[in-house]
């Protein structure tokens, strides 16, 4: 078993070393560099395009430019950014991913848990019109044509109702006088989610061994809303105080991405929740528990989705790789300053060290993610395990 | 004796064919996503039958040098800056009101006129009528047509591509299951390294240093879709294929790799390869109506292109006024990818054996 952990690990370091080298030959064959806007500026001398290139080295030849990021890549200096000079990648990088992972795992929860109640319903309802009726609407939900389906929520609830505002990530005017950095407010808000979600995580555990259904489900609720109460005395409390206005700005302007996406993503969910519990329900083990004779709401939730959800998870831990790869149109459209957008501006700009950056930092994102899987499979499952080991 | 039994294996064939068709017709949604396919066929077919008839006049009709001006009888009105609502306006965006004209707008090109005459005025885009079915765009081109010609945009690059990728993916993950050790490892790196690159910015940067066509931007998606994860899915599927107990006899009796591999692990990976097929075809339309809608790709006319000039000229934000702008080629890619996705389901809960009702 370790044997192979090392030997995965190591193709692993061959095939980022490949990215690296791939990704760098890409950004150099697109044509012309970051400071050809210089040559048409008529108040700069002539010589003024030469001199910049020369000083971020992009007069020397591919060969030696590529040796040199990749030594000083692994040496964990990714450069200065062409376009906003003073900043490097990596502080570029660190302002941008808070805002794109809170929007996304916000959108991915709710998703996942959305998706796998209406999977669960459809799987159990099979045959009746209703389920085709929802399966029809939730495939169409999954191939909506994305861009224009987030215009047309831009215009129905931005425009036409006024309800939420138009994209952007905070309303500059109330911020004028603000005494707090946005980012600052933001990073209070994560520190918010992130108790919220581990004490309502903790009360889910705490929970899970109660017998009746019921009881269970209210008790649950119940804790939520308590949460939601004791979450008011929170944001009451010293500088907390003063912050709320400029957080629930912030709040105010992701309804409507986190909507938008939510429509979209769940529907991947419910599809595939409805085959695996299909497969399920045809388990040998389902029908005993009909022949004990136990009420069909715990063959459903308790026996049935319980297996379920393995695959669904294991699909759900892949979908959080893609984030930063399917954020760049999200944020586009509603112009949310996050990672997608710095990627796209970075590509499009040719400021090659802030896009090299990204792409290793979504590549080494996606290679633990599947080392991990490929680990947790090979350690599960014994038939995998002897094939790799040849 | 040799056609005699030709003829009876094509009799058979037929037979499992229609019998296999008719357990696919059970599957409602499977055959509401065929119908949805057939019709987006169809469209795609008539159009050129419409140009070779001269039913329609390709000076008008075509989808992208077309044009078609249609007139009005317009009042001519002043709009003032003055406080609304007035008697006729109740806001300032509702002057000048249907068949009304502003008077700003037309007095360079008509010296001389007054207010309450009546002139002839072009409009584009022009709503639906007998003659445009789903009427014209900004530049007085028919959208109907436009409509039809992006389906055949779509039908051509989602089944090339579909094609192009499983292909791959089927023969790469089944050398991967069955030969295994050295070569199964380099091909799962492989496909690690094509996850790695983010899809929407990597066609960024392709479409900066290459003119896409569409089957360009079929055979890339159809490469990267087949080197992607789609081979790691399949090998799974071939792996357990590979442990069958048929496959262990054929080998006793003597069979070679190639033979193995070729009549007795592929055929058995062929029919989630199709599976595999029917779904790729709604991510290839999607990523070409993206990229069209981004402006990326070297195409004249396509549902994402529809959608992007609907945009740039504003229309999109206007709601349903411009209704025939903005919906039917948002509508078609919807419908054309769900449509495909609601066959591989339909397929999906008929041939799979542990999805089957009975």
């Amino acid at each position: 078993m370790l044997r192979y952990i090392v030997n995965r690990f190591i193709q692993m370091v061959v095939v980022f070393f490949l990215f690296l080298i791939i990704s760098y030959l890409l950004f150099d064959a697109i044509p012309g560099n970051a400071f050809q806007n210089l040559l048409l500026n008529p108040s700069l001398p002539p010589y003024a395009y030469e001199e910049t290139i020369a000083l971020y080295g992009l007069d020397q030849p591919l060969s030696v430019r590529l040796q040199k990021y990749i030594v000083n890549f692994f040496k964990g200096d990714l450069g200065y950014s062409y376009i906003q000079f003073p900043k490097t990648a990596i502080e570029l990088i660190a302002e941008r991913l808070p805002r794109t992972l809170m929007l996304f795992s916000v959108v991915n929860i709710l998703a996942f848990y959305t998706g796998f109640f209406v999977g669960k319903i459809l799987a159990w309802r099979r045959g009746s019109k209703s389920e085709t009726w929802i399966t029809i609407t939730s495939v169409f939900s999954y191939t909506v044509f994305y861009p224009w389906f987030a215009l047309l929520m831009l215009w129905f609830f931005g425009l036409r109702m006024g309800w939420v505002p138009i994209g952007k990530f905070l309303t500059p005017s109330k911020w004028y006088d603000s005494p707090f950095d946005s980012d600052v407010v933001f990073l209070e808000m994560i520190k918010y989610m992130v108790i919220f979600s581990v004490l309502y995580f903790v009360i889910t555990l705490l929970t899970k061994e109660i017998e009746s259904l019921n009881l269970r489900r209210n008790i649950r609720l119940g804790s939520f809303f308590a949460l939601l109460f004791i979450s008011n005395f929170y944001w009451n409390t010293g500088q907390l105080s003063e912050m709320r206005f400029y957080a629930g700005d912030i709040a105010y302007h992701t309804i409507l991405p986190v909507l938008t996406v939510t429509i979209v993503a769940f529907a991947g969910t419910a599809l595939l929740t409805r085959t695996t519990m299909m497969e399920v329900l045809k388990d040998d083990y389902i029908l005993t528990a009909r022949a004990k004779g136990l009420s069909q709401k715990r063959i459903r939730d308790r026996h049935a989705a319980r297996t379920a959800l393995l695959p669904v998870v294991t699909s759900f831990i892949f979908t959080i790789v893609t984030i930063i790869d399917g954020s760049v149109l999200t944020e586009t459209i509603f112009s949310w300053p996050g990672m997608g957008q710095l990627i796209l501006e970075s590509v499009l700009r040719e400021d090659i060290p802030v896009a090299m950056a990204s792409f290793s930092f979504i590549g080494v994102f996606a290679l633990i993610a599947h080392f991990l899987a490929d680990v947790s499979y090979a350690f599960l499952d014994p038939r995998i395990r002897i094939k790799s080991q040849g | 004796m040799d056609s005699v039994n030709n003829s009876e294996n094509n009799s058979l064939k037929y037979e499992s064919l229609k019998r296999n068709f008719n357990l696919f017709r059970q599957s409602k949604i499977g055959v509401l996503g065929l119908v949805i396919v057939a019709i987006f066929g169809l469209l795609a077919l008539l159009q050129p039958f419409l140009f070779l008839t001269n039913i329609w006049d390709e000076a008008t009709y075509h989808p992208v040098v077309g044009y078609d001006s249609q007139k009005i009888q317009a009042t001519v009105v002043s709009c003032k800056d003055i406080d609304y609502p007035t008697p006729e306006y109740k806001t300032p965006n509702d002057c000048p009101g249907p068949e009304e004209v502003n008077i700003v707008a037309v007095a360079p090109y008509n010296p001389g006129i007054q207010e309450g005459d009546v002139i002839e005025q072009f409009i584009q885009p022009a709503p639906p009528s007998s003659k445009h079915i789903l009427g014209t765009d900004s530049l007085g081109r028919d959208v109907f047509s436009q409509l039809m010609e992006g389906s055949q945009v779509a039908f051509v690059l989602g089944l090339l591509s579909a094609i192009v990728g499983v292909g791959i993916s089927t023969l790469l993950g089944t050398i991967a299951a069955y030969f295994g050790g050295a070569i199964d490892a380099y091909l799962m790196r492989q496909s690690d390294l094509v996850l790695m690159l983010p899809t929407l910015p990597l066609l960024f940067i392709i479409s900066a240093f290459a003119e896409l066509q569409v089957w360009h931007l079929a055979l890339v998606l159809g490469i990267f879709g087949g080197l992607g994860g789609s081979v790691i899915t399949i090998k799974s599927q071939a792996l357990q294929v590979k442990v069958k107990p048929f496959v262990d006899s054929a080998r006793i009796t003597g069979g070679s790799r190639m033979k193995i591999l070729i009549s007795h692990i592929l055929p058995n990976v062929a029919p989630l390869a199709l599976l595999y097929m029917v779904f790729s075809v709604t991510g290839a339309i999607a990523s070409e109506s993206i990229l069209s809608f981004l402006g990326l790709l070297n195409i004249d006319m396509s549902w994402g292109l529809m959608i992007s000039v609907a945009q740039a000229d504003g229309y999109i934000n206007q709601g349903m006024e411009y209704w025939w702008l903005v919906l039917p080629a948002g509508l078609a890619v919807t419908l054309l990818a769900g449509g495909f996705y609601l066959v591989g389901r339909g397929l999906d809960d008929v041939f799979n054996p542990r999805l089957r009702k009975r």
